[in-house]
């Protein structure tokens, strides 16, 4: 009996895949991305991120005292020092999102973001390197 | 026929060249029913000769890099590589072992890299769609 109401819930439930971005691969790609930078509700949004998500760094220039904590205890060493700014830049293609730099950071100018969705051509494009 | 068929439905083959197995973690994840990504038509292949593309993750290692070349000489022509996670990318916390001969890109020629340690299923669709236009000859750099 058991089985008989698993079943008959289960007709009722809807699918629970997440459609991102469309339900089926369109014809165009590059047209889909055109209609979708126009009407936002043409792309369906991803699985929301739990609370406390690492994502992408971001930095606080003006806040930085250039104290290097943050490049000393990247494991990835991703955060290189500009000495002659005394300011960092981060490059988030060796970042591991350990979110080691943001702890130990005595101002709190680093912190995660919920972006996720990096992917790139360039590992060395603009927007992979958080200057602030 | 032809690169046509290539663009409406991917074949992957995914080669793992000495990740710490979250990124293929990730990868089947985007095969489960909550992500799905055979509804593009996409699934994985048991062999690099069925294969439009090469799924690659992890850092390569001295023994893997002659096997990586194999593959992808089997792999048919037109192809793309896709690397998942930084590992690929630039090493990432491996960066510095000695038995590593560098990141992927050094071996054989990448397309699309997916930033993520590991990447969220939906980042690598990302890279999915960035490969699409990239078949369609549209490689602008706008986001998607």
């Amino acid at each position: 009996m058991t089985i008989l109401k698993v079943l008959l819930r289960q007709l009722l439930l809807r699918p629970a895949t997440n459609c991102f971005p469309a339900k089926h691969a369109p014809k165009s790609v590059s047209a889909f991305l055109a209609r979708a930078s126009k009407d936002t509700h043409a792309v369906t949004p991803p699985v929301p991120v739990p609370p406390g998500f690492r994502g992408k760094i971001a930095y606080e220039k003006d806040k930085c005292i250039g104290c290097q904590l943050c490049v000393k205890i990247c494991p990835a060493r991703a955060i290189e020092f500009l000495p002659e700014e005394k300011k960092i830049r981060i490059f988030v293609a060796r970042c591991c999102f350990c979110s080691q730099c943001n702890d130990v950071c005595p101002v709190g100018c680093l912190s995660m973001t919920d972006e996720f969705l990096l992917s790139s051509y360039d590992k060395y494009s603009e927007d992979l390197i958080v200057t602030g | 026929m032809g690169i046509d068929s290539l663009k409406r439905a991917l074949w992957i083959y995914h080669v793992n060249t000495g990740s710490c197995n979250g990124c293929d973690i990730e990868i089947v994840a985007s095969l489960t029913p909550r992500y799905d990504i055979e509804r593009f038509g996409i699934k994985l292949v048991g062999s690099p000769r069925h294969a439009d593309v090469l799924l690659v993750t992890g850092p390569v290692t001295r023994q893997m890099e002659p096997r990586l070349r194999r593959v992808y000489a089997q792999t048919p022509d037109p192809k793309v590589v896709i690397v998942v996670g930084n590992c690929g990318a630039d090493g990432d916390v491996f960066h510095e072992s000695y038995n590593l001969v560098g990141p992927i890109d050094q071996i054989i020629p990448v397309d699309v890299y997916v930033h993520g340690c590991p990447p969220r299923p939906e980042a690598i669709i990302d890279g999915v769609v960035k490969a699409w236009l990239k078949l369609e000859g549209a490689t602008t750099k706008e986001t998607t």
